[in-house]
């Protein structure tokens, strides 16, 4: 008995709940504000919504889009962070080369010295072809000549000041000279 | 009528109910016709208003929660696979935006106008005949049973009770399987018997 009233009760006042709908006013306010929040959202994300539609409309399952969008996102980071690595490390060349070019122009005079010296060099070495040499060889190479240079003026300077050794020296070429076979 | 049971009668009301929105109007849209769609937000802005007004009893929230929901129809209007389904989609999107407004607001504590509204609700029940409540008193009822219930208990419970909707369809609004939509129902009504019970 209590509980059939109890059951009426909720029967009666869930019936009254039912008939009661909840009454809009003005629904054509709420109608033009969605069109103009609509127009107005279109206007701004048009392009972004447009482009992400033209890349995955095919897709109609709502989570494979967004991780498909997720990833396309995460692929272009990691596009953009190794371009921006990339272009760093390209820069820092071009640096390098520059700095590379200033230094020779403030030491040009000792180095475009070597540079002609090895032009020479080359085309005695190899009239006509070319002369493959890494440039640490062709510092060498340079440093050697100077010093080969160096001693043949010290030897020539010992010669002219000490007569009976130049006297020697050119007996002893003399007799080179006659025992040197001709061919 | 069984506590586990959903009336035949609201199956028939939810059928006439499907065919709201026609399909046409659903497929214009679907191609960005937006003067179409205004025609659907007319259809479509009174179901979803009432349904917002019994979750969150406050008419200036849901009518802020129909323009949200019927923004967020509009953006993803190409992503339902038919048009048939496009109420029962409404729906869910309209109960979701009511779940995130109550996980906003504080659970309202019992105050002094309780005991007004008791004596509405006596009022009302001793009448003779079904009375139609205004928005204020209609709000202050369902806050006042709803009260002790749980978000997920709310929902089912004025979907099935008040928009007569049945389980299966509540269960896809709500994202539960039909067993937990019989299950919370019975939770809310026997909670609501209760309270009946205690003040009247």
């Amino acid at each position: 008995m209590k509980m059939t009233a109890q059951n009426d009760r909720y029967k009666k006042m869930v019936e009254i709940l039912r008939n009661s709908k909840p009454g809009l006013i003005q629904p054509e306010e709420i109608q033009n504000e969605v069109i103009r929040r609509i127009q107005r959202e279109n206007q701004n994300f048009r392009g972004v919504s447009d482009f992400i539609e033209s890349l995955f409309g095919w897709v109609y399952i709502g989570w494979v889009r967004r991780s498909l969008i997720g990833v396309a996102v995460i692929l272009v980071a990691v596009f953009v962070y190794q371009q921006a690595f990339i272009f760093k490390q390209v820069k820092n060349i071009s640096k390098q080369v520059v700095i590379t070019g200033n230094e020779t122009t403030q030491v040009s005079s000792s180095v475009l010295d070597k540079r002609l010296t090895l032009y020479k060099i080359s085309t005695r070495l190899s009239p006509g072809g070319e002369l493959k040499i890494s440039e640490s060889q062709f510092e060498e190479l340079l440093n050697s000549y100077n010093d080969l240079q160096v001693k043949y003026k010290d030897l020539l300077r010992i010669i002219e000041e000490n007569p009976e050794l130049k006297n020697y020296i050119e007996n002893k070429l003399n007799q080179e000279k006659k025992y040197k076979p001709d061919i | 009528m069984s506590l586990f049971t959903f009336p035949l009668k609201s199956r028939l009301i939810y059928k006439h109910f499907s065919t709201l929105v026609e399909k046409e109007l659903i497929e214009e849209c679907r191609k960005g016709d937006l003067h179409n769609f205004r025609k659907v937000v007319e259809k479509t802005t009174p179901m979803i208003f009432a349904v917002a007004f019994r979750m969150l009893g406050d008419e200036d929230t849901a009518r802020d929660i129909v323009q949200d929901t019927m923004i967020t129809i509009w953006q993803k209007l190409s992503r339902i696979k038919t048009a048939e389904s496009y109420k029962t989609w409404a729906y869910r999107i309209a109960v979701n935006k009511c779940y995130d407004q109550l996980r906003k607001q504080k659970r309202r504590k019992e105050n002094r106008y309780d005991d007004q509204t008791w004596a509405i609700i006596s009022n009302h029940i001793s009448e003779e005949g079904i009375t139609e409540l205004e928005n204020k008193e209609n709000a202050q009822i369902i806050n006042l049973l709803t009260n002790k219930l749980s978000h997920k208990q709310k929902a089912v419970f004025i979907l099935s009770e008040l928009e007569e909707m049945p389980a299966g369809e509540i269960a896809e609004v709500t994202g539960m399987n039909r067993a937990a939509v019989k299950a919370n129902l019975y939770y809310a009504r026997r909670n609501i018997e209760s309270l009946l019970q205690k003040y009247l």
